[in-house]
């Protein structure tokens, strides 16, 4: 079984990258590259395998069998990966890669950059471990592996007070939000005696008491802040732009979905699901969503800061996935529900390729001009044609242009919201007609006449250019066969996680 | 039954729109009596800010398409919108803590109600 490789591979990579390093130069970027390729190799045979069988990968560390000898219910860590986890790990080691490729050019002037890359390592690390596993608290060490990473990228160029203070304050509330999180699960443990995710929906299913609804609340109080939820958002806006662009690229196209939406989604579903209303946990999910929705978008409207435009846009989009897998708790069973889920898993996906494009595009014109400001950027794109098609793509994506691969998952989310509420479709209307007009004052802005801060501008290397042609490709192809995409793996994956009976089954073999 | 949809319906529709769109631009050039190839009227229509006009202090400004120039309109007509949103966000970190406790404390209060 190739699963455990998932973590291996880039945990060694991560702790051998200083002493690769000391090789040099040229063979610490190619290291890092290469793990970062294996890995998404590993990553595209474990989806592949869970794809054609359709079943559930049960993995126990350190024994064949869950189960402790001579009784009756599991004691040991599992890792349990159905379609959605296997999706969301192929989207993980994609990104990973791609900004790892970019790093290798964009970060040549810095130093101390064997920290570096085992920072975005073990960051990797951490949000596949939270893909994968199947264990409560195995997934709280895998949440702080990936957050703590996070702090210290969004500080790693700590030669400006941006990233230190951005840095801290992510911390500060960051582990706040962690220790929220533990508190849940301690609860769940205290009550339960048990961390395994399938038993304890189980249990909770046959026995819903007043401690696990205080419990889901912390869970949720937690990740809804790790998703960079309204109100709980202020902190992304201060760190996504302050790290390295490579960096932010991963942060708000996988961070905050992996150990946000995700992590919120797999519990609501797999392990609540059986037990709580989903009608009032999905509504409070659609509350915080249309506030989302509403503030992230238009406050990226009002940005002159490139960067910080697009991090708010981030928090507008998290709006979007957050409506899908509210609509998806609420309306649970039926067909909009299942549809609002698999337009949430498909924007989750859609969002980590358009977003990490829109950074990297940031990143290429930080690398060449050095800066970020709006109003010093006018014509670019006469300058820079490459990166201006790449972000015009991206743009265009993220808007939810037709045929790019952001109208199908935006078509499936409206479409499924007006059948629920027509309400809830129209203040995602707005929400869009914010993100639209967030994205043409870039567009004109890039698209002007040049200003004497571009006339000497030219287009980044080559190892920058590729990985934004390697995203810009995936979003072309992805928007060109959606309906495929959409019903061989998104509707099958949104099944699968809606199907707690079958993440239980899977694990304890109807016991 | 959900969420069908073929690219190649937007493609199509694009073609057409694009020779609808030459055959009016060639329609209008024919008709037209040479004001927009002299004159104002070909400078660019930029929300309707003069190109050449000339802004004391914000000479380096002439003529490019800066932040400020786009979406002012939406920007001024929701305007007590934003500055709501933006008095929000202090970039204070009690103010984020605070937040994290209510919305914390609200979800914890829904479901216990209703849950």
């Amino acid at each position: 079984m190739m699963l455990p490789y998932l973590i291996i591979i880039p945990l060694f990579g991560a702790f051998a990258t200083p002493i690769v390093g000391l090789a040099g130069r040229k063979a610490r970027e190619p290291w890092a590259i290469f793990i970062t390729a294996l890995t998404l190799g590993v990553a595209a045979e474990l989806f592949y395998t869970v794809w054609k069988s359709g079943e559930i990968l049960v993995y126990t560390l350190g024994a064949k069998s869950p189960l402790g000898q001579g009784v009756g219910f599991p004691i040991r860590i599992v890792w349990e990966v159905d379609l959605l986890g296997a999706l969301f790990a192929l989207m993980v080691t994609f990104i990973a890669f791609v900004a790892v490729l970019y790093s290798s050019e964009y970060m040549k002037h810095d130093t101390g950059l064997e920290k570096y890359y085992t920072l975005v390592l073990v960051l990797e690390v951490g949000m596949l471990g939270i893909a994968i596993t199947g264990d409560l608290f195995n997934f709280y060490v895998f949440l702080e592996i990936m957050s703590i990473a996070s702090y210290a990228l969004v500080a790693f160029r700590n030669d400006t007070w941006e990233g230190i203070e951005a840095g801290i304050k992510y911390m500060f509330t960051g582990s706040l939000a962690s220790s929220f999180i533990l508190l849940g699960i301690v609860l769940l443990y205290g009550q339960y005696g048990t961390l395994t995710m399938a038993y304890l929906a189980k249990m909770i299913a046959e026995n819903p008491t007043f401690t696990a609804k205080v419990a889901l609340g912390l869970l949720a109080g937690g990740l809804l802040f790790k998703s960079g939820a309204v109100p709980v958002h202020m902190w992304l806006a201060d760190a996504h732009p302050a790290a390295p662009s490579s960096i932010s690229a991963m942060l708000s196209g996988l961070v905050i979905k992996i150990g946000g939406t995700y992590a919120l989604a797999r519990l609501a579903f797999s392990v609540f699901g059986m037990g709580v209303s989903t009608k009032t946990v999905g509504w409070i999910i659609i509350l915080f969503a249309c506030a989302t929705l509403i503030v992230g978008n238009a406050m990226a409207i009002i940005q002159t800061d490139m960067k910080r435009l697009f991090a708010f846009s981030s928090v507008g989009q998290i709006g979007y996935i957050l409506l899908g897998i509210g609509i998806g708790l609420a309306a649970y069973g039926s067909d909009v529900g299942n549809v609002a889920l698999a337009g949430a898993i498909y924007h989750t996906v859609n969002h980590a390729i358009m977003k990490a494009l829109l950074f990297l595009v940031a990143g290429a014109v930080i690398h060449q001009l050095g800066t970020k400001n709006l109003n010093e950027l006018s014509g670019i794109a006469r300058k820079m044609p490459v990166t201006s098609f790449a972000f015009l793509v991206g743009a265009a994506a993220i808007i939810g242009l037709p045929p790019l691969n952001g109208f199908a998952s935006k078509w499936l989310i409206y479409e499924s919201s007006a059948l629920f509420n027509p309400f809830l479709a129209a203040i995602a209307i707005i929400g869009t007609a914010f993100c639209t007009a967030a994205y043409i004052r870039v567009l004109f802005t890039f698209f002007g006449r040049p200003s004497e801060r571009v006339m000497n501008a030219t287009e980044p290397g080559k190892a920058m250019l590729v990985p934004m042609l390697i995203l810009v490709l995936a979003i072309i192809v992805m928007g060109l066969f959606p309906w495929v995409i959409s019903e061989k793996v998104m509707i099958p994956a949104a099944k699968t996680l809606e199907n707690a009976g079958a993440y239980v089954t899977a694990l304890l073999g109807g016991a | 039954m959900f969420g069908y949809w073929d690219a190649l319906y937007f493609v199509y529709v694009f073609g057409i729109g694009l020779l609808i769109s030459y055959v009016i631009y060639k329609w209008a050039e024919r008709t037209s009596t040479g004001t927009r190839r002299t004159g104002d009227g070909t400078k660019i229509f930029l929300s309707g800010e003069d190109q050449d006009r000339v802004i004391p202090q914000f000479e380096h400004f002439r003529g490019y398409v800066t932040g400020r120039h786009v979406m002012w309109g939406l920007i001024r007509g929701i305007n007590r919108m934003f500055i709501a949103f933006r008095r929000e966000h202090t970039g204070l970190l009690s103010d984020y803590v605070s937040y994290l406790l209510v919305t914390t404390a609200i979800i914890v209060g829904a479901l216990i109600v209703w849950g």
